[in-house]
């Protein structure tokens, strides 16, 4: 009696789960057969489910019925869902596509360089831009580290593969940066106007670029502000070139930044004059502040920038015997607003738009020239992850300038300028077939208001795996761009300018250690060509001038094979010729060089907690024109050597010491050539050398960051 | 007769089903951790953050495991993918308990983990976060000793690179210690232990 209740209950229980549990089992593998090993196989909503075995099987005990879905996910592989009634779920053969998007996966390379820390494969990281001895804190100056950049020092500007500086455009944020350069005169290189350290993302294309940015016909420099600062603190920098302080306030979803210097070089060249006879040395204002808003689904970013400069100098000139007095005074204000927001299904919207005004006085003898810029980008688009391997974005745009100018002399007074309406849109598309290859198809249509054109410009990129660590890339894409403003405001009926971009690129990276080799050919159409040394009202402007530019690039970075010590190497190899302005031939022109070399070293010492950089530039001669005898740009200059070094103490997690001085060697580098224009009793031009105002550049730098917890620091200021 | 019985059988269902299917899951989850069956542990509590939906911990201790993980493994690879995998599930327990210490705790020590995998590219950047998150912990919650214990090492960490006296942190790490004695954890299956990794850190860095 006692046995046959008692054993019938216990039965009952025990048996319970047995009689309702389904085995659920199956083998799970790559597409191409080779098994999973580790993958978590499992019922959703439940905890039943297990890891794959060596040979890929699962086996596995579940109480549920019905209809259910199955997950399996593994990393570096999509997660699977394969829906089915349990008491189906056996002996399955599922099969895991690998994720796309995973670290190792191919991207497309071809021109692009990615300086941050928003790429996968960076060649500068944020530190780099500004600890480059030769860059002076200025990031286009770390940027003519790698290749694709000729070395124009009297210049300062980017010149990317025999292009001119005007034909490399800068945005920040997606917005473009009318006047990124501080105004500067001949011979005194100019500077990026923004601090680097309000950027953590930098990508610089040197060919090849997206669909999405326009008006630039050989490269583009892509700058974005930081979303969200780590942080609040103070930043005080004192220099021997003037002074700083910055501030960083955070509040629960939103933040600001304000930054301001002023630089006077007026006791540097009291101390170490130049070359050139200051009356008023270079002194300079500038003040950003970045506000960023966190909404629901998305950020919101403001961006203002102000900006004023003067100087006055006598600069010696080989037709004046006293020089040329120039003045000059520049106030510059950007203001940049973007706003991205994620919509439902994977929709995202993105909105922006930029002001520039720029007004100039510059007075060179008697001679007074004023003008005024204002400048308006308007862009909203709209893009799309449809899955994990097919996305695409499209947009509209919309450019504006408003340039005045006047011209007065004791004889003439004339007034000129022009607008400039540009409207373009833009869709592409990026497609991912595998892990081992992608493909980017774009279209960019333009209409030019002032010629009443149309342009249709296509881009197409594709990047092919080879092996675990190399990748091919290739990229056609045509680029047109409306001419200089030295140009249209004399004749603003011209037509833009055209590009056609081909690119080979391989890349290779492996632990810390990035190869780069690029061949490129480059063609150009539609230059502006006018008959005189300088633009000027009523000459005959024409779309007459075209040229090219071929070579290939070199690019070596390593940071793993010494300890403590991460540097670079970057040749870029150059053949170009055109026919434009008042080139009477198609000529190598002055700002393209035949050969480039860049050197780059950083290394960390412990002990003295200081880090010793170093950076070495070679320039192989540039071309100038030789009046005593016949042709045009016929003559070289001797090549451009150029050493630099620098050393930042940490004095304490928060105090930093910089001192850096640029051509430690002194090498007696010439710029080019100022030749006579009429000839001398002989019946020869007489020359001057064109050097830099001074062979050599000192600074030092005290940087001190105020913040609560005591760690943070200015070195990626420096 | 059959009070018994059914007195044993009442007896034997409570043991079985006493535990609520969450209590068996996590239950298992910590046995197969601490035979270090780790890829186990994780992908069960990986399926239990799926089906609990509002539940911190699950994802809290999958991304906890990676962590580990990717501070022990030698192959750079598993660790970037077992860091990013980590990522997404703090990132999914931070979505289920605003403001949580210990979850921040969690991620400063994710955020160091990068630092070890690159610090050129990551030592700056994420420095500045790591302290800024243990502001915000130690202002929560001063009590918790994993709170003041992270806190701490950190601390430690920074003034050795400096060359700096570290003793000032040891009270902190005694402190932390001591609160390790006192600490009540919230919940069933909430965050209990690091006592020894405290003893250690003293250890190591204090002189015992």
């Amino acid at each position: 009696m006692k046995r046959t209740i008692f054993f019938p209950l216990l039965g009952l229980l025990l048996s319970l789960p047995v009689f309702s549990q389904q085995k659920i089992s199956g083998v799970v593998t790559e597409r191409n057969g080779t098994p999973i090993e580790g993958a978590n196989v499992y019922l959703e909503g439940t905890y039943d489910g297990a890891s794959t075995a060596t040979d890929g099987s699962f086996i596995f005990q579940t109480e549920e019925t019905g209809v259910k879905t199955l997950i399996v996910s593994y990393i570096t592989f999509e997660t699977l869902r394969f829906e089915a009634g349990v008491a189906e779920m056996t002996n399955l053969k599922l099969q895991l596509r690998e994720d796309v998007n995973t670290l190792d996966a191919v991207m497309v390379s071809a021109g692009t360089f990615e300086a941050g820390d928003n790429s996968k494969v960076s060649v500068l990281n944020p530190l780099d831009v500004v600890t480059t001895a030769s860059a002076l804190g200025d990031f286009v100056g770390a940027l003519q580290t790698l290749p694709g950049t000729t070395t124009v020092a009297e210049d300062g500007r980017l010149f990317v593969r025999g292009g001119s500086a005007d034909e490399t455009q800068i945005f920040i944020d997606g917005i473009r940066v009318f006047t990124p350069y501080t105004p500067t005169t001949n011979n005194i290189p100019t500077r990026g106007r923004y601090s680097p350290f309000l950027f953590d993302g930098i990508t610089f294309s040197t060919g090849g670029y997206s669909a999405e940015y326009g008006e630039a016909l050989s490269s583009v420099l892509l700058l974005n502000t930081i979303d969200e600062p780590d942080q609040e603190k103070t930043d005080i920098s004192i220099m021997s070139v003037g002074a700083g302080l910055g501030n960083t306030q955070k509040w629960e979803r939103s933040s600001l930044s304000v930054n301001a210097s002023y630089i006077n070089l007026a006791p540097y060249i009291a101390l170490l004059p130049d070359r050139n006879d200051w009356q008023q040395p270079y002194q300079g204002f500038s003040g950003e502040t970045v506000f960023r808003l966190e909404t629901k689904q998305g950020l919101f970013k403001a961006y203002g920038a102000f900006d004023h400069s003067e100087f006055q100098l006598t600069q010696e000139s080989i037709d004046v015997v006293e020089g040329v007095p120039f003045g000059l005074n520049n106030s510059n204000f950007y203001a940049n607003t973007s706003w991205s927001q994620r919509l439902p299904n994977k929709w995202k919207l993105w909105l922006g738009g930029s002001y520039t005004y720029a007004r100039n006085k510059v007075g060179i003898f008697t001679n007074q020239v004023a003008n005024a810029e204002h400048s308006a980008h308007a862009k909203a688009s709209v893009g799309k992850s449809l899955n994990n391997r097919w996305k695409f974005q499209m947009g509209i745009e919309q450019f504006l300038t408003e340039f005045s100018e006047t011209f007065a002399s004791e004889d003439v007074n004339l007034s000129y300028g022009f607008s400039n309406p540009v409207t373009a849109s833009f869709v592409e598309t990026d497609y991912r077939f595998s892990k081992r290859w992608a493909v980017n198809l774009g279209l960019r249509g333009t209409y030019y208001g002032r010629s009443d054109t149309w342009k249709l410009a296509p881009r197409v990129a594709t990047a092919i795996k080879i092996g675990d660590k190399g990748q091919v890339s290739a990229a056609f894409g045509q680029f047109y761009q409306q001419p200089t403003q030295e140009v249209l405001k004399f004749s603003s009926e011209l037509a833009p300018r055209q590009a056609n971009h081909y690119i080979l690129n391989y890349q290779y990276v492996k632990n810390n250690r990035i190869l780069r080799a690029e061949l490129f050919r480059k063609t150009y159409e539609n230059l502006v060509t006018y008959p005189a040394e300088e633009p000027q009202p009523g000459l005959p402007y024409r779309n007459a001038g075209s040229g090219y530019a071929q070579g290939f690039d070199l690019f070596w970075r390593d940071e793993t094979s010494v300890k403590n010590l991460d540097y670079w190497v970057s040749y870029s190899y150059l053949d170009s010729e055109r026919r434009f302005e008042n080139y009477p031939v198609a000529a190598q022109p002055s700002f393209a060089n035949t050969h480039n070399l860049s050197v780059v070293g950083k290394y960390w010492i412990d002990s003295w907690k200081s880090q010793l950089g170093a950076s070495y530039q070679f320039a192989s001669g540039r071309p100038y024109t030789n009046p005593n005898q016949p042709g045009w740009l016929q003559e070289r200059t001797k090549g451009f050597h150029g050493l630099s070094l620098n050393w930042a103490y940490l004095l304490s997690p928060q105090k930093i010491l910089y001192v850096s001085v640029n051509n430690v060697l002194g090498i007696k580098n010439i710029n080019g050539y100022e030749y006579a224009s009429t000839p001398n009793a002989q019946g020869i031009f007489d020359r001057r050398a064109l050097r830099p105002a001074a062979d050599q550049f000192f600074f030092v730098g005290f940087f001190w960051t105020i913040s609560d917890d005591g760690t943070d620091n200015q070195l990626d200021n420096l | 007769m059959k009070i018994p019985y059914l007195l044993i059988a009442l007896f034997f269902s409570y043991t079985l089903w006493s535990q609520s299917p969450y209590q068996k899951g996590m239950t298992k989850a910590f046995e197969l951790w601490e035979q270090d069956e780790t890829l186990q542990a994780s992908q069960l509590f990986e399926r239990i953050a799926v089906a609990e939906t509002d539940n911190w911990l699950p994802p809290f201790y999958a991304g906890q495991i990676l962590i580990l993980e990717a501070f022990t493994t030698d192959d750079k690879t598993v660790m970037v993918e077992s860091l990013k995998k980590a990522e997404d599930f703090i990132q999914t327990a931070q979505l289920r308990s605003r403001n949580n210490p210990e979850i921040m705790v969690a991620e400063a020590q994710l955020l160091t983990a990068w630092i070890v995998y690159d610090s050129d590219q990551y030592g700056m950047k994420n420095s500045m976060k790591i302290t800024e998150i243990y502001k915000k912990a130690m202002a929560l919650a001063p009590e918790n000793p994993r709170v003041v214990l992270g806190n701490a090492e950190w601390n430690i960490g920074s003034a050795k690179f400096f060359n700096k006296d570290v003793t000032p942190y040891c009270s902190e790490v005694q402190r932390a210690i001591d609160l390790f004695a006192t600490f009540k954890a919230k919940g069933e299956f909430y965050p209990s232990g690091g006592k020894e990794h405290a003893l250690q850190v003293l250890e190591t860095n204090c002189g015992g």
